[in-house]
């Protein structure tokens, strides 16, 4: 029986996911208008960031609580803090947005909360079943969030797609969960890292589909080849803010398990996954970028890219190196802010939910809005990987990792198709400098929420770009054990 | 009267003045200013030849061993992977860092009357090149030098996208894509590299050495690193220079790019950015990879006499007086790689001069067709004719170049070229033989364009009219025809600055050979 004690560090899990039912709750018997909510939801966010220091500084080292389902370590740490730097960053860009449409405020701002403490709870997750339980609690408020347009056909779409299709990957998993039980006899992750050495060496068949099956799972969450499909349908079906908030905190908080569950759960088996992460790796960097050369949906481009950077993370994850595992976590805070920045620009040109989406509307934005032109340039270069942006240290560390690992056909895989990303990136700096514009008018920034998370982003990319030293040192002070 | 150089930071200082520039056009001057960006900016770069000066004066020539890089600045950037923020100059690099400087000045003074939309953005983007390239020559850690090396590309991308020709889209994007291409596959070897000095990779062990990406330590290591992983190693690099350089057959994206940027630009990539290809090679390739650069030396030649002679005839065929001076740079750039690949003293000597004087000759032919752009916006050379007669002093100052682009004795044309035969015709005759070919068919194509332009009657009634030089076009032509004189009638200075360097190149990637002339010389 667990202790009292041991609750008490999930207090921050728990306090944001009681912020969520609470303003789920108040919100609409007090009918707190867009802001109110969206202050209500940040300053639950800096709270628990704060809990959380507390939690942690009180924990020396590596610490399993909950009979060995809970575990709270650097890592879990170092996850939670970027989960909750993206979903601030999400709300700020969702104030703007929520306004112009004439949808319910609240329950979005409470349904990130729990989103969010669902996320919380797959970083630290140190079971099979807790890992799949906080997984669904993050996705099932993510396929409301995804058709929070109700009355837009493409929004329901996305949500529909996104909900079927992650049905069908829960299950898949759960499947692979309950069959790697029956081989190991645990769910445990230390424990069924033992018990499925041993299994495989008995030549237990059930371990391989169990792992596959599981591994299945994953890579959907992650959006890798071939289990990407969902991906840009739903990104661009749904509100961009929601889009942001898929592409970089659900997309964080998923690799957060698959590290886990690959580096713990199946370090015994780490000769098998690699060749099929390196596969994988491979096929969505490739699939990734062509794909994204031919769209003209500046949302829909930018999905295409979220799945190639999958690929690109994923060569950090195969390396099972010190250097991988630290490239991973630094790549996953570079792609954070890029990612979040990029989208908010994209809102902040955005008119009545979807219009302003396509390439051919930035035309010309150089000369109606130098700011914004400028942030952009920023976050495309670092999308392309190019110094001095966070984004070129992100790949180079990872392109390091593989060649170190004795990867080099992955890295130059990565590196060619990183090149070929230049393409389809600069084709939007192409329309915003080197075209002239359709219509005149400046962009106005009226904002100041989506304007200072731009700005911020865009500095954080420079930044990470210039002296990324102190960040290196914070995701090698947060490194999961070696398998 | 020097000393104080040696006591401040002066290539950061030279590095960041263009930078700082940039930042003050950028935050503090409004888009309307034209006038005041364009003098500031120029006032900038003069600047910033300027503080480069007594880096020519205070430079020990006889520095060898610990004292080949001088200048030099050591501070820690990313400890967790050993790369340091480290500049210094060797005597190649020194001459390249002047000429960028130099070459700075002109293209900004050449820009004034051409360029009239967006200067704002013009003279950010040209200032932000200048800061690269002066990076790229100074880093002595690898990964700085490739941060700038990356950075670089993106003003250039802009300057010919926005101010290009009619092709600017297609020509910008496929000058970024190749040379992006390039240096990505140079990345990994870069890393390669770094591994082995450190812990080691794939299937090799490394050495073990603390991680770094120090070129010096790199020199140190050159000669333990095994054969087969000097290969992979080498074509890594070599994807990444040739395609810079541009030696064939990667020089297709060269003519395009040239002939669509404005002349500042085609300046600036004609004189400075071909060379940090060939830089390249004699910073990285050659001493650190010796092994490598023998076991590829004849594909490396037979390319390089490849990229002399096709570059030559491709030249000849040219109706566009731009496109013809483009293709020219991939038969001089050839003659440059030939001498390097000699490996010995005279070859190396005459490459990294010949890389000057293409510099300037070839930056000097880039200004040269854009003053008659300016006036008539054409460069179809079948639209001039006895232009001699028109402008006079303009067919002063192009006969000049001319000359000195095909190497007539007296001019630093012949210098280069005569010192690259020297060495080639040293390490393979038929090498010699077949360059020497090349040499001829450059003075075919110069004359008969000069021929074609300035002689014969006007046909053409609007070349009537047509101005002569003004001041400011005298102005910036001028240094450039004084250098070409100065090298040609005076090499002493400038073989003294790279002497030491270029002995310890040679040493580094052909000890025998050094042995060798060290005995013959007792």
């Amino acid at each position: 029986m667990p202790s009292p004690q041991e609750y008490m560090l999930l207090v921050p899990e728990i306090f944001l996911a009681s912020a969520g039912l609470l303003l789920l709750l108040f919100g609409t018997l007090l009918g707190l208008n867009n802001r109110d909510s969206a202050w209500v939801s940040g300053v639950a966010l800096v709270l628990t960031a704060g809990l959380l220091f507390r939690v942690h500084g009180s924990v020396p080292g590596r610490l399993l609580i909950l009979q060995g389902a809970f575990v709270l370590d650097g890592f879990s740490f170092f996850m939670k803090l970027l989960l909750l730097a993206a979903t601030v960053l999400t709300i700020l860009l969702s104030v703007r947005f929520l306004e112009e449409g004439k949808y319910r405020p609240t329950e979005y701002y409470a349904l990130i909360l729990l989103a969010t403490s669902g996320m919380l709870f797959m970083a630290s997750g140190y079971s099979l079943l807790t890992i799949w339980i906080s997984l669904e609690t993050m996705a099932l408020a993510s396929y409301i969030l995804a058709g929070y347009f109700k009355h837009h056909t493409r929004s329901n779409e996305a949500a529909l797609k996104y909900f079927i299709l992650g049905a069908l990957s829960s299950g898949i998993m759960l499947y692979g969960i309950s069959l790697l039980y029956g081989a190991a006899g645990t769910v445990q992750l230390g424990a069924l890292a033992r018990g499925l050495g041993e299994a495989s060496a008995a030549g237990n068949r059930l371990v391989p589909l169990g792992w596959i099956l599981l591994a299945c799972g994953l890579f959907f969450k992650v959006s890798a080849v071939p289990f990407h499909v969902w991906t840009p349908d739903v990104y661009v079906g749904a509100p961009t803010p929601v889009t942001a908030y898929l592409a970089v905190a659900s997309k964080a908080a998923s690799f957060a398990i698959l590290l886990r569950i690959f580096y713990e759960g199946l370090g015994t088996l780490q000769v098998e996954w690699q060749g099929v992460v390196a596969v994988v790796a491979a096929a969505t960097m490739i699939w990734g970028n062509v794909a994204a050369l031919t769209q003209d949906n500046v949302k829909r481009m930018l999905a295409y890219s979220s799945i190639a950077h999958a690929g690109y993370i994923l060569i950090g994850v195969l390396a099972v190196s010190e250097i991988g595992l630290w490239s991973v976590l630094f790549y996953l805070l570079a792609y954070t802010f890029i990612t979040m920045g990029a989208f908010a620009t994209v809102i902040l040109l955005e008119r009545k939910e979807y219009a302003g989406e396509t390439c051919a509307d930035y035309a010309g934005l150089a000369h109606r809005s130098r700011f914004l032109a400028a942030m952009m340039l920023v976050f495309l270069l670092a999308l392309t990987g190019i110094p001095p942006t966070g984004g070129f240290f992100g790949k180079v560390y990872l392109f390091a990792a593989a060649v170190q690992a004795g990867w080099t056909w992955v890295a130059v895989v990565g590196v060619l198709t990183s090149a070929i990303s230049l393409f389809y990136y600069f084709r939007i700096v192409v329309y915003m400098y080197l075209k002239e514009p359709t219509q005149a008018t400046p962009v106005p920034l009226r904002a100041p929420a989506l304007v200072a998370a731009i700005a911020f982003c865009a500095v954080a990319t420079l930044v990470l770009g210039l002296y990324p030293e102190p960040f290196i040192q914070m995701a090698k002070a947060s490194l999961l054990p070696l398998p | 009267m020097f000393d104080w150089v040696h006591t401040v930071p002066i290539l950061s200082i030279v590095a960041y003045v263009p930078l700082l520039g940039a930042l003050v056009v950028m935050f503090l001057m409004k888009s309307d200013q034209g006038g005041l960006i364009r003098k500031f900016s120029t006032g900038v770069v003069v600047l910033d030849f300027l503080l480069s000066l007594p880096l020519w004066f205070a430079f020990k020539r006889d520095g060898a061993g610990a004292d080949l890089f001088q200048f030099k600045e050591s501070h820690p950037w990313i400890e967790s992977i050993g790369a340091r923020y480290e500049f210094g100059i060797d005597g190649i690099a020194l001459l390249l860092v002047l000429l960028t400087t130099l070459l700075g000045v002109l293209a900004f003074l050449s820009s004034w009357g051409a360029i009239r939309t967006r200067e704002k953005e013009y003279y950010i983007f040209l200032l932000l090149l200048q800061t690269g390239m002066l990076g790229v020559f100074m880093a002595m850690d690898f990964f700085l030098f490739y941060v700038f090396w990356e950075v670089m590309l993106v003003p250039m991308y802009f300057l010919i996208g926005i101010w290009g020709g009619s092709r600017k889209l297609y020509a910008s994007i496929k000058f970024f894509l190749y040379t992006l291409v390039g240096s990505v596959l140079m990345l990994l070897g870069i890393l390669a590299l770094y591994f082995f000095n450190a812990g080691g990779l794939l299937g090799w062990e490394g050495l073990g050495n603390p991680a770094t990406f120090s070129i010096l330590q790199f020199h140190e290591i050159g000669h333990l690193i095994p054969k087969d992983l000097q290969f992979w190693i080498f074509l890594a690099f070599f994807v990444g220079f040739a395609i810079k350089v541009p030696m064939f057959p990667f020089h297709t994206w060269l003519p395009d790019a040239h002939v669509e940027a404005p002349t500042a630009g085609s300046v600036i990539l004609a004189g400075v950015l071909l060379k940090m290809g060939t830089y390249g090679f004699i910073r990285f390739s050659l001493p650190i990879l010796p092994d490598g650069t023998r076991q590829l030396l004849p594909w490396m030649a037979a390319l390089s006499i490849i990229g002399i002679i096709y570059g030559g005839l491709v030249a000849m065929a040219q109706k566009d007086m731009k496109k013809l001076v483009a293709y020219s740079s991939v038969s001089h750039l050839g003659f440059v790689m030939l001498g390097l690949f000699a490996l010995n003293g005279p070859g190396i000597n005459g490459a990294v001069l010949q890389m000057i004087n293409h510099g300037l000759s070839t930056g000097a032919l880039f200004l040269l067709v854009g003053i008659v752009y300016e006036r008539r916006h054409t460069r179809l050379i079948s639209e001039y004719g006895g232009l001699s007669s028109i402008m006079p002093l303009y067919a002063t100052v192009f006969l000049i170049i001319t000359m000195s682009s095909i190497g007539l004795p007296t001019l630093n044309g012949f210098i280069g070229e005569f010192t690259i035969l020297v060495g080639a015709f040293d390490r393979a005759w038929w090498w010699a033989l077949l360059a020497a070919l090349g040499i001829v068919i450059g003075a075919a194509y110069m004359l008969w364009m000069f021929q074609r332009v300035f002689f014969g009657p006007v046909t053409n009634p609007e070349n009537a009219s047509l101005k002569d030089l003004s001041r400011r076009e005298v102005a910036y032509l001028a240094p450039l025809v004084i250098l070409c004189f100065v090298i040609g009638l005076w090499p002493g200075p400038f073989f003294k600055v790279i002497e030491q360097p270029v002995k310890y190149l040679v040493e580094k990637v052909d000890p025998t050979l050094a042995t060798a002339a060290a005995q013959a010389g007792e």
